[in-house]
């Protein structure tokens, strides 16, 4: 057993269109992904990031590859991994408490102790004494937290999170990753992250996959290697500042700059 | 920490928005009191206000009441029958697309045809009962509470439904919890534009072929130039309209408790296609 929680191989899509043929969007994408690891997906916007998570989540099936989950062929099978989007999605006609169950709630399993569950978790997420608020009366930093805390109560083994502080301020983004990174190692969740922002994608992740515009393929993979109990402190570091010129290299299409190809 | 007190106070709001608009209507009803003297108008023409409040006391409980029973109960069977059918073909219209190109642009011309003109057919299929009235009031009132149902059960951000499937939620589950919650202020703008109708409707009818109802003596009265009594039968008819508009408000609010700490309807941005603000924008409200 290789410990590859997530397997993706030979990922090939496209759309067709009537004067132009068929259009790829993701060109032969492959990653791995191990139990408790934390990767991220960096690249410019627009390049199929999302279309590679909506392959991933099972909602858009590909038009060749594979997607293993634990050896087993989730292709067009949504319901297997848990997937935050952009956007918070949070339903405005819910309470907070009544949001963060949803997983279970969909999935039919028991109401009580999803709720004992949220309860439970409602302040490591910031939001105690919210439960009941609706999420109007919630900030961007709140939302994005409740959207978070019901992406993990859905109980999956890997974690999407698309662009997920996109529409943070700095100061509040900064917060969520130190935030982020400590609920990924304390919950034991396995994560890829969509960014196009180098900072965020160097100091999260164990690995970053930097993608090339539209049709998506991996320009190469940077490794990084930080400490794993990492804080806010390491972006100080030179360590960080190699890695991050390494993913900006790569992004620019300089291949030189990096030591990482593949 | 309390999220209760962001709440704006919206029942002193309330009574002061009301203040202006009774204002306005108590003046205008001393300008008709004054006009009908002044100008010394026929009471079969125009009658005053007060005369029409004497009109009330009078015959109010003895005459017009009665009559209101029999029109209450169409307008009321014939809601509940438009309500029944607006459900159906609102459910057909946004899961078959064989519906939505065969059968909608039917029902779409056929509202050209002016429905009132067809209570005397329909007194001669059903006969001399409240059925034909039951559905001419049906038939006024389901449209647009179709319409305003099919809109907002079709205004959902696609994001929403994809993130919903991401969950491996049924057809039924993204239906019931989530296209219904968002079509909600919809459907009851069209609950609330079908109460008027469905008294329209009714009364209306009550002019062909009937026996009874504030139509009816509406009808008769108008042929006696008793229109005192007519106007008294009016404000009957429009208190009536008001009580079922508001009935339907009341239930309204109280299905959509999220509303009240949100009094307005900025909830639903971000909710809807065709209306999408930016990121920074949705979360900055």
């Amino acid at each position: 057993m290789d410990g590859a929680r997530l397997q993706i191989s030979g990922l090939y899509c496209g759309y067709a269109t009537p004067d132009r043929g068929i259009v790829p969007t993701l060109d032969g994408i492959d990653l791995s992904l191990n139990r408790n690891e934390f990767v991220s997906i960096i690249g410019p916007s627009g390049c199929g990031k999302s279309t590679l998570f909506n392959v991933i989540a099972g909602l858009l099936s590909p038009g060749s590859g594979e997607v293993a989950l634990d050896g087993k062929e989730i292709v067009g099978k949504p319901g297997h991994v848990a997937y935050m989007m952009q956007r918070d999605l949070l339903l405005p006609w819910r309470t907070v408490l009544e949001n963060v169950v949803l997983g279970p709630e969909l999935a039919g399993r028991p109401m009580v102790e999803a709720r004992n569950r949220a309860l439970a978790l409602l302040r490591r997420f910031g939001l105690e004494g919210y439960e009941n608020a609706y999420p109007s009366a919630l900030s961007g930093g709140m939302r994005q937290r409740a959207a978070l805390l019901r992406t993990v109560l859905c109980d999956r083994s890997v974690v999407l999170l698309d662009e997920p502080f996109g529409a943070l301020d700095a100061l509040t983004r900064a917060t969520m990753h130190e935030w982020l990174l400590g609920i990924q190692r304390e919950f034991q969740q396995t994560m890829i992250l969509i960014t196009h922002d180098p900072d965020e994608a160097v100091y999260l992740s164990d690995r970053v996959y930097v993608a090339t515009p539209r049709p998506m393929r991996f320009a190469g993979i940077v490794p990084i290697d930080l400490a794993y109990d990492r804080t806010s402190d390491v972006t100080m570091t030179p360590e960080f500042a190699h890695h991050k010129r390494q993913v900006l290299g790569l992004l620019r299409g300089d291949k030189g700059a990096s030591d990482a190809l593949h | 920490m309390s999220v209760q007190g962001k709440r704006l106070p919206s029942g002193i709001s309330r009574i002061g928005d009301a203040a202006l608009p009774l204002a306005i209507m108590f003046a205008l009803l001393v300008v008709w009191e004054a006009a009908v003297h002044l100008l010394a108008i026929k009471s079969y023409v125009l009658p005053a206000p007060t005369a029409i409040i004497k009109e009330l006391v009078a015959s109010g409980p003895t005459i017009i009441l009665p009559q209101l029973k029999a029109t209450l109960i169409e307008t009321l069977a014939g809601y509940g029958l438009a309500v029944a059918v607006a459900a159906v073909l609102s459910i057909l219209i946004l899961y078959s697309s064989a519906f939505r190109r065969g059968v909608l642009p039917l029902i779409i011309a056929s509202q050209t045809v002016p429905v009132i003109t067809m209570a005397p057919v329909l007194v001669i299929w059903f006969g001399y009962n409240s059925l034909p009235r039951i559905i001419i009031t049906a038939l006024v009132a389901f449209f647009p509470l179709t319409i305003s149902t099919v809109t907002g059960l079709r205004s959902l951000e696609p994001q929403f439904i994809d993130f919903f499937r991401s969950l491996n939620a049924t057809p039924s589950q993204i239906f019931f919890k989530l296209r219904l919650p968002v079509a909600l202020p919809n459907i009851f703008a069209g609950l609330k534009v079908a109460t008027t109708l469905a008294v329209i409707g009714a009364t209306i009818s009550e002019w062909v072929g009937a026996s009874q109802g504030i139509g009816y003596l509406i009808a008769q009265d108008t042929a006696q130039l008793n229109t005192t009594r007519v106007f008294a039968s009016l404000t009957v008819l429009g208190i009536s309209g008001m009580a079922l508009f508001g009935l339907v408000g009341l239930v309204e609010r109280l299905s959509m408790p999220w509303i009240h700490a949100r009094p307005s309807l900025a909830w639903l941005r971000g909710l809807r296609s065709g209306s999408r603000p930016d990121g920074a924008a949705l979360r900055s409200y």
